[in-house]
């Protein structure tokens, strides 16, 4: 039961007043049935003004209602791979978030554009729908923010409480199918729309298990979003931070929203540890994003004068092969997987079932807890100020631009490298 | 008839009539004990201070079994040793560095460091020196890992552990640990605990006589800590109010019996799960995430005299 502004209270209670001094009089002049009938108005008034049944009055896909406050879309603080932090946060508009001309389709794709939802533009439902000029504008922004990783195996290594150290892992092979990467974890900036967007709100983004707890995902002031966030917002100069303090059900909501979804244990591990795949053996794969050797300096870790996130850029060398930033180090990511789910032999009681994290934060200690095969578990509820998240999109569930459809090629391109930008051979 | 000659080595019987005082209870002991006969404490602590001519302070960190004493100050250590500035640890002797060895080694597995035994003889005793900004001078530490145990036995039963009479006697300041698992899991046992220990210390140093005639003795500075604190993350927030809200007989005694004390929130682990290993339900940390682990340390240290 919240009031929009001060100025709508107050012309509600003035209709209410009236109706109430209008019943009031009916009655001393003898009219006891206009009387009733003021009074019922003003009761149907006040009840679908103030919403006091929750979801049964007014519109049913809300859980609340809400000051909508101003919409992010104008002044987006997405990330951008290709643009300085400095400029992230002035806001200054890049190329393709300037003001759309022309038809009311042109005006939609760049606002989906801007709020980081360019994938939905390319699912095959409403790419048919497309002309190809906003389908290439799509794909072209879907290069910049994500990361092709190719298909192929993976190696998983379980959870060995009895390994001794130097001891080999007995690491079990995973085939991947080729998926698109977020570059940069979710900022603060990109969550922000969502939140801006009713994203809490909206109940087909949440999965139907958790409607109970979405009410208690609120910031410090109580207003839907993050948790360490206050106002509905985050800190100043934060933007362009990874956003923590979100459940993993938040970070499938948002996934949802702009039409990904976590990527799996194997998809991350893959994209880090990037598989090279030989004849007849095991891949060889990194035990960090950047080689086999831990740098610091390529990581946001544990150091003494530690104490928090830093902009998603903020480690430039600790990329991927595949061009995927700071994989390790900064926040754990939730993944979609459950923990241990690879361990065949495990003997773990979890008190609650645990989502895998995975890459290390801020506040992790050890080198050896931060590389692409460390895996960590997390209650699916907990809102951790280490914990944030990145989305993945299989590249099937994409309508491919640029590129020849198998369908449409003949019978000798079909199994051209160009066809499939997922294939190694073709990112080779 | 051949003859044989036994070398006089009665110089030797002159080391054995001077008595080597222990460092933490003064009573005598030979030259070449290793541990103390009275209360078990190394006898390298006593040759050590001798050799360098320093005489070390003494800061206890006490709680009750599973407080996590011991891996509060294995990371201590270890953080500290690899910190430059503000505040900067460097072991004494080897057997100083037994405790953050066998602690970061056992978390970097996912593992937590084995029960201290009750044995004293069996404690890590931390001889260090700590290097801290605005001091010109180090300052010489001990800091041994006392097992929960055995402090609980000593304060029900004064004289079972004299090692802990005698080494709390001569504590110039305190770390308490308070189990915050157990707090929010209901039991009040932490709180009974912990007001024991800070009566036994009152008491202790009621007893004791003051440095100069006329003068009270300075009761030590205490650190409360609630240690394992990822389980409930509002205590970060106000340490204090916490205390007030789920420890309210430890908040009240305090205020009442120690001038200098400050409470603090720490942790180690971020999540933690439990296995089964040998048919016994065990604990697992999942990853180690150190937060408020100095803080307490370095409030006690600006509590500590000068000129010691």
């Amino acid at each position: 039961m919240r009031m929009t502004s001060f100025g709508d209270f107050l012309a509600f209670s003035m209709l209410a007043t009236s109706l109430a001094f209008s019943a009031y009089s009916a009655w001393w002049i003898g009219q006891p049935t206009v009387a009733a009938l003021a009074l019922l108005a003003g009761a149907i008034l006040l009840i679908w003004r103030f919403n006091p049944l929750g979801n049964s009055v007014g519109d049913l896909p809300r859980w609340r209602r809400r000051p909508r406050r101003q919409s992010s879309l104008s002044k987006p603080a997405c990330s951008r791979a290709s643009r300085p932090s400095n400029e992230r946060d002035s806001g200054s508009p890049a190329s393709d978030e300037q003001p759309a001309a022309g038809s009311p389709s042109d005006r939609l794709v760049a606002e989906m554009i801007r709020n980081g939802r360019e994938v939905l533009l390319l699912r095959p439902q409403i790419a048919a729908n497309l002309d190809p000029r906003q389908l290439e504008r799509a794909q072209a922004r879907l290069d910049e923010v994500m990361a092709i990783v190719p298909q192929g195996p993976v190696l998983l290594q379980p959870w060995d409480l009895d390994r001794e150290a130097g001891e080999a892992p007995s690491d079990e092979v995973i085939e991947v199918e080729g998926y698109y990467l977020d570059r940069f974890p979710v900022t603060n900036g990109q969550f922000k729309a969502f939140v801006d967007a009713d994203g809490y709100e909206q109940m087909s983004f949440w999965d139907e298990e958790i409607w109970p707890a979405v009410l208690e995902f609120v910031d410090q002031t109580g207003h839907p979003g993050p948790r360490f966030w206050r106002d509905g917002s985050y800190a100043s100069g934060t933007a362009d931070h990874p956003v923590v303090g979100v459940s993993w059900y938040e970070a499938s909501a948002y996934a949802r929203w702009v039409g990904k979804r976590l990527p799996t244990d194997p998809e991350w591990v893959k994209a880090g540890a990037w598989p090279v795949s030989r004849d007849g053996a095991s891949p060889v794969q990194r035990r960090f994003p950047w080689g086999d050797s831990m740098d610091r300096s390529k990581a946001h870790l544990w150091a003494p004068d530690v104490a928090g996130t830093v902009p998603v850029d903020a480690t430039p060398g600790g990329q991927s092969v595949g061009g995927i930033h700071q994989l390790i180090g900064n926040v754990w990511e939730w993944t979609a997987s459950p923990f241990a789910a690879w361990d065949h032999e495990a003997r773990f009681l979890h008190e609650k079932p645990l989502k895998s994290v995975r890459g290390g934060a801020f506040d992790t200690y050890f080198d050896c807890q931060a590389s692409c095969q460390f895996q960590s578990g997390e209650d699916p509820l907990a809102r951790k100020h280490n914990i944030g998240f990145r989305c993945a999109v299989g590249v099937c569930d994409v309508e491919p631009v640029g590129w020849d459809r198998p369908e449409e090629t003949d019978a000798s391109h079909t199994d051209s490298p160009r066809t499939n930008p997922a294939s190694e051979s073709a990112l080779s | 008839m051949s003859k044989v000659t036994l070398a006089l080595d009665s110089y030797q019987l002159a080391q054995y009539a001077v008595q080597v005082p222990c460092y933490i209870c003064e009573g005598g002991n030979n030259h070449d004990a290793e541990l103390c006969r009275y209360c078990q404490a190394p006898m390298a602590l006593a040759h050590q201070a001798r050799a360098q001519k320093v005489l070390p302070q003494m800061i206890a960190t006490i709680g009750t079994a599973d407080a996590g004493k011991t891996v509060y100050l294995g990371m201590l250590t270890d953080m500290l040793s690899r910190q430059a500035k503000n505040l900067h640890l460097t072991a004494r002797g080897a057997f100083s560095v037994s405790l953050q060895q066998h602690t970061i080694a056992s978390l970097s597995r996912c593992r937590f460091p084995s029960k201290t035994p009750n044995e004293p003889d069996r404690w890590n005793w931390v001889h260090c020196q700590v290097r801290m900004d605005g001091r010109r001078q180090p300052v010489e530490l001990i800091m041994p890992d006392l097992a929960g145990e055995a402090i609980l036995e000593e304060i029900d039963h004064p004289g079972t552990y004299p090692v802990i009479k005698a080494f709390l006697n001569r504590c110039v300041g305190l770390m308490l640990l308070v189990d915050t698992a157990r707090l929010e899991e209901g039991e009040d046992d932490q709180d009974f605990f912990t007001m024991k220990i800070v009566t036994y210390l009152t008491e202790l140093h009621r007893q004791q006589a003051a440095p100069k005639k006329g003068k009270k003795n300075p009761l030590p500075a205490v650190s409360i800590v609630f240690t394992k604190a990822d389980h409930c993350d509002e205590s970060f927030d106000d340490p204090a109010a916490y205390a007030r809200r789920r420890t309210p007989g430890l908040f009240q005694l305090c205020k009442e019996q120690l001038p200098r004390h400050e409470f603090f929130a720490a942790c180690v682990v971020g999540t933690y799960t439990y296995c089964w290993e040998l048919e016994t339900k065990v604990q697992v940390p999942l990853r180690i995430e150190p937060r408020g682990i100095i803080p307490p340390f370095a409030w006690l240290m600006k509590q500590l005299p000068r000129s010691s």
